[in-house]
Order: structure tokens, then sequence, then C-alpha cells
């Protein structure tokens, strides 16, 4: 592997971390959080983050029953094949999604009053 | 034996190593935050088939595997997007190869394949749930598939220069001898 491969895999890192950290710096807000559910770009639900709920999205594909607590937001149970959407790590910052692909639901933090 | 036969045997040996190999990623779970991360070991045998039979056949190897290992281990809705990222890598790494062949190795191949790969994946997961907020989760799984991208890249190149010692590729009209 030659100097400049190394150079543009370094770039490549770089531009990972600046975009994660930009991501992060621009979506920064002290306005209070909400939790949004969409399915297939429909909005099924809006929470505010602060206050501790439990709910289950059921249709034909499936359920995945969604808990919010503590400021974050999680799915806690799933009937899809893979459970990708559980073992996703709890989210809390504006812009971090869950995503349940054979359910096509999207969980996101939002900015703003639900 | 005529050489089209034998490019039929080595073809089907990538197939059933590939599948393999997608097997044994779907033993060993990433202890890591991202979801949906592999290491991407079938990509170790599209490096070796690109190298070898060239773009066209390795299609077939791809999509091959895609749908076999789709239906016997994961679920029938996984193949859309392995097809999404497994034919986006390929084309990347296609194109790579044919115009910068001499002036890149296959690490760097095998690190861009591995961003595209998950690139055409989150690009058909975004139409399939139609939404525009997986940019964020891109940017991790790319961050990932550059140390996977290069652990796979140097596997490959170990496991061509190992190959070439031998004369199973000699009966092939390989593509770099042109």
């Amino acid at each position: 592997m030659k100097k400049n491969e190394i150079i543009i895999i370094i770039g490549l890192l770089a531009v990972c971390l600046v975009g994660i950290a930009a991501f992060y710096l621009i979506n920064a807000t002290n306005e209070p959080l909400s939790v949004r559910v969409t399915r297939q770009g429909d909005v099924v639900a809006i929470f505010p983050l602060s206050e501790d709920h439990t709910e289950t999205f059921t249709d034909a594909s499936g359920s995945n029953t969604l808990e919010i607590s503590g400021d974050t937001a999680k799915i806690v149970e799933a009937d899809c094949p893979d459970h990708i959407c559980v073992k996703t790590y709890p989210i809390s910052s504006p812009g971090e999604t869950i995503v349940c692909l054979p359910h096509k639901l999207v969980v996101e933090v939002i900015t703003g009053e639900s | 034996m005529n050489s089209k036969a034998y490019r039929l045997v080595i073809l089907s040996l990538y197939v059933a190593m590939a599948l393999i190999l997608s097997y044994i990623e779907s033993l060993i779970p990433l202890p890591l935050p991202i979801p949906g991360a592999k290491i991407g070991l079938p990509n170790i045998i599209t490096l070796v088939s690109l190298l070898t039979l060239g773009w066209p056949l390795t299609m077939l190897v791809v999509i091959a595997r895609i749908f076999l290992s789709g239906f016997m281990f994961g679920g029938g809705f996984s193949i859309v997007y392995s097809l999404g990222g497994g034919l986006l890598s390929l084309l990347v790494m296609s194109l790579l190869l044919h115009f910068f062949k001499d002036k890149i190795s296959i690490i760097l191949i095998s690190v861009f394949g591995a961003i595209s790969h998950n690139l055409g994946q989150v690009i058909v997961a975004a139409i399939v749930v139609q939404t525009t907020s997986l940019l964020l989760y891109f940017l991790f799984l790319m961050l990932l598939a550059i140390p996977t991208g290069l652990f796979i890249g140097i596997t490959a190149r170990e496991l061509m220069r190992l190959l070439g010692k031998t004369t199973i590729f000699a009966k092939l009209n390989l593509p770099q001898k042109k």
C-alpha cells in the first residue's frame, strides 16, 4: 500500500468523524425534544421525550413496543426476525434514529414540542 | 477440461465459499452500538473473483450469494437491502479497478467497496421506510466500514498472493494478464 493511499484512508476517517461531530453540533439545542414515530413517511405519533411513556405500534407487518424513560427512547420489544431495532442503543439527541426495516418503522428524536 | 467448464467450477467454488463466509459472519455478533453492522467477510470472495474472473461473472457470484444466504439465514426482506449494497459495492469496485488498475491497491478498493456497500443499503432502506434522516446512521456505518474494509482488503491481498503461487488460476485467462 502506497503512502498516498494511507492519506486517502485517513482522509475518509476524518470526513466521517467531522461529519458526526458536525451533525451533533448543528442539531444541539436547548429546546424541548420530542420523539416522532413514522411508518413509511406517515407520522404515526409524537411524544415529548421528557415524559415516561410506553406504547406498542402494531400493523399488518408486526408490532414494535416503544419505551420513553429518563429522556431516552428505545424499542424494547419487536416481533421482526432480526431485532435490529431492539439492539439499537437508546436515542436521546436530536437527529438520532431507530429503524425497523421489516416493519418500515422509524423512531427519531426531533426538536420542538409535540 | 476446457476453460469454460473450468471457469464454471471456479465460479461455483466462489459462490460456495462466499455462502459459508456469510454464514460464519452471521454467527459473529459485533459488540458495537451500531445495529446491522457486519465485517463483510463475503467481500473477500467478491474481491478475489473480481480480480480473477472479471466483473460480469462476479456479478453472478454476488447475486447468487445474496439470494441463497437471504433464503437460508435471513428473512426474505433482507435480500433487497443486501442487493442494494452488494451491487453498488461491486459497481464502485469494478470502476476503480477499471480506471486505476495500476495505481490502486486491493486494500483501498476494499475500503471503497465497504463504504459503498453501506451506502447502497442505507439508500435502499431510506427509500423503503421513506425517511431522509439516516445520514447519521450512515456516517457511523462508514466509520466502521473503514477498518473492516482494511481488514478484508489485507485478507484478500494475502489470499491472492497465496493463490497466485498455485496453478488454480493457470487455466483462467486472468484479466490482469491481458
